[in-house]
């Protein structure tokens, strides 16, 4: 038995795939990123929401034909998937996805960033293990980010 | 979708809780034991995405209202108002809510609490802000329910809210806690804040109902999704 919050699950359903907009599909190299959300110990966690906010194909967050905001939740094995387009640079930003994360004994929710390569980049360099921060490419679709909250191999985390 | 792009005001530490609380377990497994990296903004982290709704869609405002009678519990009529950190209200802004029943359940598969389900209870709802920033929901008064495997905690009665400012950087969960519940003053989450003016801006108030025919009490609650006197972030 856990203590909540016991985010309603229904909340979280039909908001992960970032590919289809008022029923046309999104400009851009569709991809699917995926990832486990562990705690101290790699133990999974089960319904963590994660949320990303992303720029589109060309680097721009004012696209009215992309909207680039998702919300997945973790399965009992805690697996969060999001289907999107790769988005591009912006400005002088490496192509990037910013997380958020929302769970019960996180007392404040929590925000890092997903990038594709290992490049250098404002944020990137202000990070130590910045390799924590690259996504795995499993392929030239599919891209693997897990999120370790605590313990061996902690994902950095950013104030903000 | 037009872009949004503000500058943010800083939180002041002491209105937010720490990560790692006392009496607490998940937070000693949960909260990262390197301290968070402080990044420069950009477009990303000022901007956010506008008619959240086209994804999220809205549901009615109404919890107690779900099956053919009304939820068991007070009736209460919560009127909660989103604003930014200068006071100015932020219209359109999209609130999720959730609480659990009159006797402590949440309507949720993880919820092994044996206290018994209310089928005309809702549990959750996702409502647009006016253009005054006010979002109003009927629902019941939650109930206080023990916490497992501690030394005695229950939580007081409260309400969960989710909701988004114009940008990345002022998205906000948080609770909503009633005024005069004597659990308020032991809550490990309520009391993780320190500043005690930032943990009375999370207790709603209750306003003096006009006639004696009205159905429900009415609370009040002001949400500042930012800036120095933002609301606690909370589970």
């Amino acid at each position: 038995m856990t203590l909540g919050p016991f985010f309603p699950r229904e909340f979280a359903q039909g908001a992960n795939d970032l590919t289809i907009v008022a029923g046309k599909r999104a400009e851009g190299e569709v991809i699917e990123i995926a990832g486990i959300v562990t705690e101290l110990d790699g133990k999974p966690l089960d319904n963590v929401v994660v949320e990303i906010w992303q720029a589109d194909a060309r680097g721009r967050y004012d696209n009215p034909n992309f909207f680039g905001w998702g919300r997945a939740a973790t399965d009992a094995n805690g697996r969060y998937s999001f289907r999107t387009v790769k988005p591009g640079k912006v400005g002088g930003r490496a192509p990037h996805i910013n997380f958020l994360v929302l769970y019960s004994g996180l007392m404040r929710q929590l925000q890092t960033t997903m990038f594709f390569e290992k490049v250098s980049d404002p944020v990137l360099d202000v990070v130590k293990q910045r390799e924590r921060l690259i996504a795995r490419k499993i392929s030239s679709q599919s891209f693997s980010f897990d999120l370790r909250l605590r313990g061996e191999g902690e994902t950095p985390f950013f104030d903000d | 979708m037009s872009i949004v792009s503000w500058t943010v005001e800083p939180r002041d530490p002491r209105t937010q809780p720490q990560g790692e609380v006392t009496g607490y377990a998940q937070t000693f497994r949960r909260w990262p034991a390197q301290p968070l990296v402080v990044r420069p903004h950009d477009t990303g982290e000022l901007s956010g995405p506008e008619r959240l709704e086209r994804r999220l869609p809205p549901s009615k405002a109404d919890l107690a209202g779900r099956g053919a009678k009304r939820a068991i519990g007070q009736l209460i009529h919560l009127r909660a108002r989103i604003v930014d950190e200068d006071g100015a209200p932020v219209p359109g802004a999209l609130v999720e809510i959730w609480h659990c029943n009159a006797a402590g359940k949440y309507l949720h598969p993880n919820d092994s609490n044996d206290a018994p389900a209310d089928p005309n209870f809702q549990g959750n709802a996702r409502l647009v802000a006016g253009d005054s920033g006010l979002v109003e929901l009927r629902t019941i008064k939650p109930a206080a329910y023990p916490v497992p495997d501690t030394a005695g905690w229950w939580r007081p009665p409260h309400i969960h809210f989710s909701v988004w400012g114009r940008v990345w950087l002022s998205r906000l969960v948080t609770q909503m806690f009633f005024p005069g519940e004597p659990l308020n003053e032991n809550d490990a989450i309520l009391n993780a804040v320190r500043d005690p003016e930032a943990r009375e801006r999370c207790i709603a108030r209750l306003v003096p109902t006009a006639r004696a025919s009205e159905t429900a009490l009415i609370y009040e609650y002001q949400l500042v999704v930012r800036g120095r006197k933002g609301a606690p972030r909370m589970p």
